[in-house]
């Protein structure tokens, strides 16, 4: 490749090829732009702006308090608990959603007879809409007509119905369960592309060279996955900590905020306590904590 | 250190046979070129030693055992790959290492025996460092390296200098060369490529739809081809066929193409040809075909210099024959000439079956 310098040809009275190039340039990213601007730089300043005042939500009419909001966030337990919320329900579903994720990508991968059919099937919770999920686990869990105690019962394995959602720790883990179980075939989907690009020659080497199958996983497999988990649980990351249809539909974030997560808390200061301004400042401490994992993805994604 | 034996080796996959009963013997410490065309099963009978594949029938023996049932890591043979197959997240230690590690080789004696490989090879400033920072040919040493740190009974090796440049892969023959005086392990080297194969073996097996074509030393392979299909692979440019019948015998033997004849009694014949039409190959090196003034006219259609030699198509009595010439020679196209063929080098092959037809000292 090369690059010529401005023409010193050109006629006179007529802009530069460089000049009409960068207005074409120019006009083609401006809708992106324009949009860009009206979707998510507005939005976000507003928050942050709005996080300075004291406003009722119906009104929209408040007064300056300037850090007042973050200063009673800071102090009060119930942040601090809903950030704690958020950071169980974030590992504990994101854990579930890797562990499994890897096995299935595996045994899809090996099974090459139902593959086709295995993988529409797996794909299933993802593409299902959460309120449909939700609507149909909240039957499943349910302590007087759900199947599941029924099913426990029957086994012998419980004899009380077990109060899935009402109570804790119970709660917060059939939502993890849940979250795991609607989220995990995003993983089998990016492990199974993955699986299906590492070189035959890699295994078979390894098997010369003394390896077993779990040394061919752990030596061949698990490195050249590397990559792609690394990338697939910084996005499930972000995507699980802003979570807010699954755990609003299954617990609404009870019993009392015992399932509380840093989104439920800001829709609950925002339209249930009409404290606009305090909602705003959430928002805003939550953005900062998601930003550390986006600055982790994008370098990530940039080598 | 140990010879390997194919005894009645096929290998089908579905429908297709890529290798059929084929029976040979390397002796040990033998440098064999299994050479053949794309698909013709070498790769196939290469993976089936290594124990990658297991044979349809037959028995392949290592060293005096059969292997049929052991798996790759019990063989104790090394592969080198064609795409190295190094493990791309270890260093190149690492990757030299590895085999001793699963073999549970103390930590002291694997450091040791890492070290010597990479003095071998050559490799001691690049231990460091990771597959993807090294250059082909330099991960081709690696790939040898994690090979010859084992000490196996035999190497075998997948073309492995076919992803290299021309000039490197001049010198890696002439390194793999040297390192099997070295070390004079049995080694096993499979190719498409004639080169390397006749420059490097002892001895080259010549496959061709999974069947054993020859399997002699690369002198014999191009001077005494066992059928025209070997007679015709090995050698650039090609041999001519001409096709025509005997008549005649002993020394009033002729070879005629159409209205075109040959004296060929200088010519001895293993057996009376037993097809009762005496149809036959004639076959011509290209280096034994010279221009004569006693000759039969030939046209000149291509003239090919490549400096030291030219390199000649002609129209010879309707047969395109290509010839090789001194560099020197100054031909057009459409040059009138005449050419004769060196008798005593012709080769004769049956028409129906391919079979040498010439009576050859040994």
């Amino acid at each position: 490749m090369f690059r010529e310098g401005p023409a010193t040809t050109a006629s006179p009275g007529k802009a530069s090829l460089d000049t009409r190039y960068g207005l074409l340039g120019a006009l083609l990213i401006a809708p992106t732009v324009l949009v860009f601007c009206a979707v998510i730089v507005y939005p976000l300043i507003s928050a942050i702006y709005l996080g300075l005042f004291s406003i009722y939500t119906p009104t929209m009419e408040g007064e300056w308090v300037g850090m007042d909001n973050y200063r009673r966030l800071l102090a009060s337990g119930e942040f601090w608990r809903s950030l704690l919320n958020n950071v169980i329900w974030t590992v504990g579903t994101l854990a579930l959603q890797v562990i499994f994720g890897i096995l299935v990508a595996l045994m899809l991968h090996r099974n090459l007879v139902f593959r086709a059919f295995a993988r529409s099937l797996v794909l299933f919770p993802y593409f299902l809409s959460t309120v449909v999920a939700v609507l149909v686990w909240r039957w499943l869990f349910n302590d007087l007509y759900g199947v599941l105690n029924h099913l426990l019962m029957w086994a012998g394995i419980v004899d009380m119905p077990v109060d899935w959602l009402g109570t804790m720790p119970n709660a917060m883990v059939s939502l993890i369960l849940v979250g795991a179980w609607k989220y995990f075939p995003f993983v089998v989907i990016a492990v199974l592309a993955r699986l299906q690009s590492i070189p035959d020659e890699l295994y078979e080497a390894a098997s010369i060279d003394g390896a077993g199958a779990w040394g061919r996983f752990v030596d061949v497999t698990l490195p050249q996955l590397r990559d792609v988990l690394i990338v697939v649980v910084l996005l499930r990351t972000i995507w699980d900590f802003k979570e807010f249809d699954l755990i609003y539909l299954l617990t609404g974030g009870g019993p009392i905020i015992g399932t509380q997560t840093l989104p439920l808390m800001v829709y609950k200061e925002a339209f249930a306590l009409n404290q606009m301004g305090g909602a705003s400042a959430v928002a805003v401490l939550m953005m900062l904590i998601m930003l550390l994992f986006m600055i982790l993805y994008l370098s990530r994604a940039r080598d | 250190m140990a010879g390997i034996r194919f005894d009645q080796v096929s290998k089908r996959f579905g429908g297709v046979t890529a290798v059929n009963a084929l029976s040979m013997e390397i002796q040990a410490g033998e440098f064999v070129s299994i050479l053949g065309p794309s698909g013709c099963g070498k790769t196939t009978l290469l993976r089936m030693l290594a124990g990658l594949e297991r044979p349809s029938a037959g028995a392949i023996s290592i060293g005096g055992a059969v292997v049929n049932e052991l798996a790759p890591a019990e063989r104790n043979v090394a592969m080198v790959f064609q795409t190295y197959a190094l493990y791309p997240h270890m260093t190149v230690a690492g990757n030299i290492e590895y085999p001793l590690k699963k073999r549970r080789v103390p930590k002291t004696e694997r450091a040791g025996r890492v070290r010597e490989a990479a003095r071998v090879l050559e490799l001691e400033a690049l231990l460091g460092r990771k597959p993807r920072e090294l250059s082909g040919g330099q991960q081709q040493r690696v790939a040898l390296g994690r090979a010859l740190v084992r000490d196996p009974a035999a190497f075998l090796l997948d073309e492995p200098l076919s992803n290299l440049d021309a000039k490197l892969r001049t010198h890696m023959r002439a390194e793999l060369i040297r390192l099997h005086r070295r070390i004079g392990r049995t080694m096993v080297y499979v190719t498409h490529d004639q080169l390397e194969a006749m420059t490097m073996s002892q001895r080259i097996a010549v496959l061709n739809e999974g069947a054993l074509q020859q399997f002699a030393s690369p002198q014999d392979i191009y001077a005494r081809p066992r059928n025209d299909f070997v007679a015709g692979f090995i050698g650039t440019p090609s041999m001519n066929f001409l096709d025509g019948r005997l008549e005649g015998t002993g020394a009033d033997r002729v070879f005629r193409s159409g209205d075109w004849s040959l004296p060929i009694g200088a010519l001895r014949l293993a057996d009376e040809h037993p097809d009762p039409d005496r149809r036959v190959r004639l076959g011509v090196r290209p280096e034994h075909v010279r221009l004569d003034a006693q000759g039969e006219p030939a046209r000149v259609i291509l003239v090919e210099p490549t400096g030291h030699e030219t390199i000649l198509v002609f129209d010879y009595s309707g047969n395109e024959i290509v010839a090789r010439m001194d560099g020197e020679v100054s031909l057009e196209p459409d040059d009138s000439v005449r050419l004769s063929f060196r008798v005593a080098k012709l080769h004769l092959f049956a028409a129906d079956d391919g079979r040498r037809l010439n009576l050859d000292d040994s």
